[in-house]
């Protein structure tokens, strides 16, 4: 029977690597995800995505159960790709080559005789507004739209209140809409 | 800003499911009948689905082995003594702390600042054993000495008096009995 | 450095606000004293015999400047003083010295001082002195086969 988050947790606490190892394996594509939500460049959502796990090893034992693990994981992930968003001095040329062939993976994938023009250009429109986002409204987006998670949870992972997920959500949102307003 | 408006902006919110049962209904009875607000819905999902595939995609290339091998090494890695307290000070330096050490760390700097108010003759800084200053002296007719000795910061006004009340002699030894400057 | 969430990062700046206020309250009222704690040392100087009292020890050197043989202590006042306001200390042989603060700057106490025997006035003297720090010594009113050294010094309260 598969066990629990928190009943892997207890095993980390007491010693055991394999069921970290069972953690990892049910998140990192998750963490990996909205870290890159986030960073928007492949290499160092990576990075900070092992890294996340890293650091989460070394407070396992400070997890006292408050949260559930996702949040708390989500948390660590959230601010260390903040963190790395801050530091990333990427000069344009490096951030235009990066953009490129992350969109390039996408079109790839969704290549498909059904795709069309239109898809494509959204997407690639949707990947520079989404940049544009500041950190704290990137972050409310990417965790609501990949991980479905709730206001209260996304509150908890940004340490702020519901109310403050909502208006970032909403605010978000608009700016999308009118940023993409000619593919939707 | 009128009914529809209102509607309109709690749009992302229903679909976050996030409103109360009552919202949800008037909110979604809304936009069964309303084409702009119909248009909006479609138009935030579209973009969250956009999204959703676009990071989707990226998200199955991950393979579980190498991304754990690394995870793995970085536990195992002997951790320099640099990163060693840069690791200690994350794990002691945790938000709710910060938010406590931060103004504490301001009032003892002040607090030091003010010890000397506490501590007659503690000293912070350069010593403040300077000079005493006379801006003026009025003797009334009298004679009157100013000394100042600078090995000893000294800082004298002399008063010479004739003594009152006793004989010429001791006047005399008392007036020549002053200071030898 | 892990970033603060932003109510996190609020909530220190404002308690960093609150301490960096209540802390320079605590200095600004350093710096506006409400009275000033002024101390006169009455010392008898004089060459009829070698002695010198222990109780002076902490301004040996600079009485020493006097070239007396002995020194010895009479009697040691604190009286704390009005800002604008005066206080009057007794002095042995009918005298007084009556001090009056007058203004605290750059850390220095200015006071206006008068020496008075049997009511009528010797000596009115302005002069600063450091805060807490150095003496101011007027000297010469005959006594007992010596003279009197009054040391005055004064602290910001």
């Amino acid at each position: 029977m598969e066990l629990t988050d928190s009943e892997l947790v207890q095993k980390c606490q007491a010693g055991e690597m394999s069921a970290f190892q069972e953690l990892v394996s049910r998140y990192h594509q998750k963490v990996y995800m909205v870290i890159l939500g986030l960073l928007r460049h492949r290499e160092d959502a990576l990075e900070v995505a092992q890294e996340t796990f890293f650091r989460a090893f070394r407070k396992i034992n400070s997890f006292q159960g408050g949260s559930s693990f996702y949040t708390w994981l989500y948390r660590i992930a959230v601010n260390m790709a903040i963190d790395a968003q801050r530091r990333q001095k990427r000069n344009p040329l490096d951030f235009r080559e990066n953009m490129d062939d992350l969109l390039e993976a996408q079109n790839e994938v969704a290549q498909d005789p059904f795709s069309d023009v239109h898809d494509r250009e959204l997407r690639e429109s949707l990947v520079k507004a989404i940049n544009e986002l500041t950190p704290e409204h990137k972050a409310v987006i990417v965790l609501r739209t990949i991980e479905g998670l709730s206001y209260k949870d996304i509150g908890e992972i940004l340490g702020c209140s519901e109310g403050t997920v909502m208006s970032r959500l909403h605010y978000a949102r608009k700016k999308l809409q009118d940023k993409l307003s000619a593919y939707l | 800003m009128n009914s529809c408006e209102t509607d309109r902006d709690s749009i992302g919110s229903w679909l976050d499911g996030e409103l109360s049962p009552s919202q949800s209904e008037a909110v979604q009875s809304h936009v069964a009948t309303c084409g702009a607000c119909a248009e909006t819905r479609r138009q935030l999902e579209k973009i969250d689905r956009t999204l959703k595939t676009s990071l989707d995609a990226e998200a199955v290339r991950v393979d579980f082995l190498p991304f754990w091998r690394e995870v793995q090494s970085r536990i195992n890695r002997k951790r320099s003594p640099i990163e060693q307290l840069v690791d200690w000070g994350r794990d002691i330096l945790t938000a709710p702390r910060v938010t406590w050490a931060i103004p504490a760390v301001i009032i003892v700097l002040i607090g030091i600042l003010s010890l000397d108010a506490y501590l007659p003759g503690w000293k912070f800084g350069a010593a403040r054993n300077s000079f005493a200053a006379v801006d003026s002296i009025d003797a009334h007719g009298s004679s009157v000495a100013l000394l100042r000795e600078n090995e000893t910061k000294t800082t004298v006004i002399w008063l010479y008096q004739d003594e009152e009340g006793e004989n010429d002699a001791a006047a005399d030894e008392s007036a020549k009995s002053g200071p030898t400057f | 450095m892990m970033l603060l969430p932003t109510n996190l990062r609020n909530r220190v700046l404002l308690f960093s606000l609150l301490a960096f206020a209540a802390g320079t309250t605590v200095l600004a009222a350093e710096k506006n004293p409400q009275s000033v704690q002024v101390t006169i040392g009455t010392i008898l100087v004089s060459n009829q015999n070698d002695d010198f009292d222990p109780k002076l020890k902490s301004m040996e050197k600079q009485l020493r400047v006097l070239k007396y043989r002995s020194y010895r202590l009479l009697k040691n006042d604190t009286q704390n003083v009005p800002w604008q306001g005066n206080k009057v200390f007794e002095i042995p042989g009918g005298r007084s010295l009556t001090v009056a603060p007058q203004e605290f700057q750059n850390n220095r106490i200015a006071l206006k001082v008068r020496l008075t025997e049997r009511e009528k006035p010797l000596l009115d003297t302005t002069v600063t002195v450091p805060n807490k720090g150095n003496f101011l010594y007027v000297g010469g009113p005959p006594h007992e086969g010596g003279n009197l050294v009054l040391s005055i010094s004064a602290a910001a309260q």
